[in-house]
């Protein structure tokens, strides 16, 4: 087995233990943070592979921003546990048992004689000096520019699902309107009223 | 392209085998571990705890979580197109500044619907 | 180095223009008051006219349709773009009229419903001509994302929420399913290009189990899109969960995407393998048949009843399609075409019927219909008839023609099954016209509706009628973007 080997199984092994982490654990804070660790395993996998830059931004954008929106929603919905547990044991069995044999299906069709080196060559390693970045810069905002394009459509309909599901005005706070304050006037607050002096008579006596 | 990672390789392995022999040295082997009930309980001032720790999030959270999560991924786009800018040319900003454009208008909408605004 | 001129842009005008018109919409409506919300309809509308006149004038010069490439192949337009972004356009302006009044009368008459019906809208003409299975699946999201925020856009409705999380979870699975399948075949093929795929899929020899592997969860995939058994399991709850207006906008329009994206990657990629795909058809097919049919008598919801109807039609549109050949293809287009007006037709009486706090989704609120309103009893049955397939409606000549497809290639037996199930699918038809004109209205109200709603809605159950009794231009159409 050769190095390149060692770490792509290593990280492979990572991988799966972790997935299998996430639909285990009892806590889906753990449950999160083991999707976390999937995501880089994953990300490493690419990497091995010359994705660099897919890799990298696996990193930044899941591992680094969904996960925190995944906390964010875990902590938000008040999951009671036990009462989960409760459906999931009912249906183990039976998902157990279709997922093996979906398995057991997908490698008896399509068994690893499809896919090995003697099916495709193996791809050549590039040297130091390649950027999988640039040779991904080349394409994207040329030959796939109508894709790239249509990625910033999706984005900006997520902008907009977002913003209409989830926001709500509160029409009770307080704001502050740094506007209005610093327009206010002495007049509109202060009223200088003119009136006698007072003198305490009684307590003279 | 690969060798260019094995810094990063050899960093993850010493950083895990610090992390591990750390928590491994001091939270199992060398410190004592004599729990009791008192000692497991959480401590709020000196009286029991009111409530769970378990807080709700107010959604809000995940309103600015989401917005920042689109505004990263636009970032993203950006870094190899600053890497092959002298390549792609006039036509490279044009198409980035469309779907800058693009952005742009769903960032008009969320200021203007006040989205960013933590009442 | 790319020029503008490589990208050939005028053939993707009215994409464009509609991009540009949902980022007007979005931008103006937020500088509206809530008064003012007609604007945000008026300025869709308006788009929405605008980007039909531009579809149109997409016609080639010689009137010899080629397949014109866009985008460095990524987008193509041919005849059969062009009828089917026209039907498209269409189907979301009338689910428009459709919309004002039930949105205003639930107090979500707000900017962002037109904003997402135009970017799904989008999505679907996207769809439409994709060249690619980037664009294709693009298209998908841009579609799919928007019906997921439609869905739930009622938010004090706890069922929209739940139909809303439903179809969200079982759309992204498909999701992920189709992108599974295409990257099977990317590994395969070497490309993501439909015509490259089609050109390496015929030069390969024998059979290649990996490729049959992907197709399956391509054709997974698909059938989750388009609803059929057992991929059908959210359609019943989707459409009854979400507003109305918002059911009618996904009975229609993303039917039509639905079909452009079986032909795209189905019939125009993976061509060479027609003899795999078809026998996977038969299944969901005669499937779809039985379950929306039998099903559909036992449902007492009138959205239920239509999403079973959906399911069984869907069927339908799949024999045409397994034929695989011109005339399959043009029978399922119009089916497809058809169908979606009559499902048009059946959600706009049931806006009709809806009021301030009444939701008019029991098949019992279509009771004397015909003492409230003879004329909408009237429109109501040329649409349930035609459903049913009776002459002389349009239906009719859809169930003929793709019959007609199945029997020339020599599979009686499937026709003969689709026929069948058409008997019994008749039972819960007849039941809404029995309750329509036998029964006695619980509910005398009177029928108040907008002056706009009412013309669309007889011009749409009308067209139900006129196209039954001149199929001729809409299926020489439908035959000449097959050839």
């Amino acid at each position: 087995m050769t190095f390149f080997e060692v770490v792509f199984y290593a990280f492979s092994t990572l991988m799966v233990v972790a997935a299998l982490g996430v639909v285990s654990a009892r806590n889906p804070v753990h449950s999160v943070l083991f999707l976390v660790l999937t995501f880089f395993a994953g990300s490493a996998i690419w990497l091995l592979l010359e994705a660099e830059f897919l890799a990298i931004t696996l990193v930044l954008v899941y591992v680094g921003a969904v996960m925190v929106l995944f906390l964010f929603v875990v902590m938000m919905l008040d999951i009671n546990i036990t009462r989960m547990r409760e459906g999931l044991m009912r249906y183990a069995p039976f998902g157990i048992a279709i997922a093996i044999l979906l398995i057991v299906q997908m490698i008896m069709v399509v068994g690893p004689e499809n896919f090995g080196l003697q099916a495709f060559a193996a791809p050549e390693l590039h040297g130091a000096d390649y950027s999988n970045t640039k040779e991904l810069g080349r394409v994207l905002y040329t030959d796939y520019v109508y894709a790239f394009e249509l990625a910033s459509v999706i984005l900006l309909v997520a902008i907009v699902a977002a913003i209409t599901l989830t926001m709500r005005r509160r029409p009770n706070t307080r704001h502050q309107i740094p506007g209005e304050q610093m327009k206010v006037m002495k007049q509109d607050r202060l009223r200088i009223v003119n009136m006698k002096s007072e003198t305490i008579d009684s307590e003279d006596k | 392209m690969l060798e260019n990672y094995i810094p990063v390789l050899i960093f993850i392995c010493v950083g895990l085998f610090v992390g591990v022999a750390m928590i491994a040295l001091g939270g199992f082997i060398l410190a004592p571990s004599k729990p009791d009930e008192v000692k497991n309980s959480p401590y709020e001032c000196g009286f029991s705890a009111f409530e769970d720790a378990r807080l709700k999030f107010d959604v809000r959270f995940y309103l600015v979580a989401i917005l920042f999560i689109i505004f990263d991924l636009e970032i993203a786009f950006l870094f190899p197109w600053a890497i092959v800018l002298e390549d792609v040319g006039l036509f490279g900003i044009l198409a980035m500044g469309i779907f800058l454009g693009i952005l742009v208008i769903g960032f008009i909408y969320e200021w203007k619907k006040g989205a960013l605004e933590w009442e | 180095m790319m020029t503008l001129e490589m990208l050939n842009l005028s053939i993707a005008m009215p994409e464009m223009f509609l991009l540009a018109l949902a980022c007007t919409v979005l931008v103006v409506d937020v500088y509206l008051k809530d008064s003012q919300r007609n604007v945000t309809y008026m300025l869709s509308q308006l788009g929405l006219i605008i980007t039909l006149i531009l579809i149109s004038q997409q016609t080639p010069q010689n009137n010899e349709w080629t397949r014109e490439l866009a985008f460095n192949g990524l987008f193509v337009n041919d005849l059969l773009a062009t009828v089917l972004k026209y039907a498209v356009v269409l189907l979301v302006a009338i689910v428009f009229v459709y919309s004002r009044r039930y949105l205003q009368d639930r107090n979500i008459f707000k900017g962002e419903f037109y904003v997402l019906g135009l970017f799904g809208l989008l999505g679907m003409m996207v769809m439409i001509s994709a060249n690619h299975f980037l664009s294709m699946y693009l298209g998908l999201e841009l579609l799919s994302l928007s019906l997921y925020a439609m869905v739930a856009f009622d938010r004090e409705n706890p069922n929209a929420a739940e139909a809303a999380m439903k179809y969200f979870v079982l759309g992204a699975i498909a999701s992920g399913m189709l992108l599974y399948g295409m990257s099977m075949v990317y590994g395969m093929t070497g490309s993501l290009n439909i015509v490259e795929v089609a050109v390496a899929l015929d030069q390969m020899e024998g059979d290649n189990i990996v490729l049959i592997f992907g197709l399956v969860f391509m054709v997974i995939g698909i059938s989750f899109k388009l609803g059929a058994v057992p991929f059908h399991m959210w359609i019943p709850d989707v459409y009854h969960g979400s507003p109305t207006t918002v059911t009618s906008y996904i009975a229609t329009a993303p039917k039509v995407a639905g079909f452009a994206m079986v032909i795209r990657l189905l019939a125009e990629s993976m061509g060479s393998f027609q003899a795999d795909w078809q026998g996977m058809m038969i299944i969901l097919a005669v499937l779809s048949m039985a379950v929306g049919n039998v099903i559909a008598i036992a449902q007492t919801n009138l959205k239920r009843l239509l999403a079973y109807s959906t399911i069984s039609h869907v069927g339908f549109i799949m024999l045409g399609l397994l034929a695989g050949n011109q005339e399959g293809y043009s029978a399922a287009m119009f089916y497809t075409l058809t169908y979606t007006l009559m499902s048009l037709g059946g959600f706009g009486i049931i806006i009709l019927l809806t009021r301030k706090g009444f939701e008019a989704d029991n098949i019992n609120d279509l009771k004397g219909l015909n003492q409230r309103s003879p004329w909408f009893a009237f429109i109501m049955l040329i649409v349930v008839f035609s459903m049913a397939g009776v002459p002389p409606t349009v239906g009719f000549w859809a169930k003929l023609a793709v019959l007609k497809a199945v029997v020339n290639i020599d599979m009686l037996w499937l026709a003969l099954v689709a026929v069948f199930f058409s008997i019994i699918g008749i039972f819960y038809y007849l039941r809404i016209i029995k309750l329509m004109y036998f029964d006695d209205a619980e509910d005398k109200s009177e029928i108040n509706c907008t002056r706009d709603m009412q013309i669309a809605l007889s011009a749409n159950g009308l067209s139900v009628l006129m196209l039954g009794l001149y199929p001729a231009a809409l299926m020489s159409i439908c035959i000449a973007a097959f050839s």
